[in-house]
């Protein structure tokens, strides 16, 4: 016998003793009474198969990830957080307000109706910084 | 005389495509019938492949779960032992790591209970357990293609269609494996 035919040989009775001594029936058995238990479509949808999850997650991951980037970086426009110029103004005198307001007036070309000059020097402190709270929107 | 028909329609054994089929329509007896035919062919595959005999049941029951389970996806590439045999490669794999990370320790063999005669069983043993040694260390591949073609005794094209490689692929893998072994073993 050559030597490959030997190694067949032996790779033959590979087993064989292990396998004779199986409770085929009884296998039989146990295995119909798992796929019973847990029926193969109720087992796992194939949505939720493993892949598909790691899809979703990363999907999820991406979209979420990308929205908080845009609305931190990308979209100047967004409206941010309630907070008004006047706010920090509160220190300023009635004279500095006026200032301010005309030199809104001069950049913004607001217009005369927006800001009458006449009416600004009737006003106080409070008052302009209600104008100016209103030209802010 | 001859059978009338019936009888011997009723002798043949039904292919595996149609117990497949039966099983799917919901038939559990399918489902057993297809246990009981590749056993054994089966738990030869795991044994081979270094499955602890102790093992051997809960590994040939879990082959069976998982195939069934998954038994939509068999397209009929290659015969349903041979897609059975690589499901059981992937759970023997599986055991593996589940044994490793619980440092389960083997029974010791002398231990294990056999029949026969201790003479015959020791010398046609020893070629057995040298051999079952040489195959345990090649790689996966290699392994599973050397099982399938000595031990199963399958042709390359099928080897090749479970294993999703080429003919000539398998045909490299099954070189090398026997060249190991026989420097090994010879």
């Amino acid at each position: 016998m050559n030597e490959d035919a030997k190694l067949h040989d032996a790779a033959r009775r590979l087993g064989v003793q292990a396998a004779e001594k199986l409770d085929v029936e009884r296998i039989a058995a146990r295995v119909v009474e798992r796929l019973r238990e847990a029926p193969v479509a109720a087992t796992r949808p194939a949505w939720l198969q493993p892949a598909w999850l790691r899809i979703a997650a990363a999907v999820v991951v991406l979209v979420g990830g990308g929205g908080l980037v845009w609305r931190q970086f990308g979209n100047p426009a967004a409206p941010h957080g309630a907070h008004f110029v006047t706010d920090d103004l509160t220190d300023l005198s009635a004279d500095q307000l006026r200032d301010v307001l005309n030199t809104l007036d001069e950049t913004l070309n607001l217009g005369s109706t927006t800001l009458p000059d006449g009416d600004l020097e009737d006003l106080d402190a409070q008052q302009l910084q209600a104008v100016l709270r209103s030209l802010e929107g | 005389m001859a059978q009338p028909q019936s009888l011997a329609a009723s002798i043949s054994p039904a292919p595996d495509s149609a117990l497949i089929a039966a099983w799917q329509r919901g038939e559990e007896q399918a489902a057993a019938e297809l246990v009981q035919r590749h056993a054994r062919a089966l738990a030869r595959f795991l044994a081979g492949a270094g499955a602890p005999e102790a093992d051997l049941e809960d590994l040939v029951q879990e082959t069976f779960i998982r195939a069934f389970r998954a038994v939509d996806r068999f397209r009929g590439h290659c015969q349903f032992r041979t897609w059975l045999l690589t499901i059981g490669g992937n759970v023997l794999k599986d055991h593996g790591r589940r044994a490793a990370r619980h440092k389960v320790v083997p029974l010791d063999e002398g231990l294990a209970d056999r029949d026969g005669d201790p003479h015959e069983r020791a010398e046609a043993g020893e070629a057995e357990a040298r051999l079952a040694a040489g195959v345990g260390e090649l790689p996966r591949l290699q392994r599973e293609v050397f099982l399938l073609r000595a031990q199963q005794g399958l042709e390359y094209d099928e080897i090749a269609a479970a294993l999703d490689t080429t003919e000539g692929a398998a045909r490299v893998h099954y070189h090398h494996a026997v060249k190991r072994l026989k420097e090994r073993l010879l």
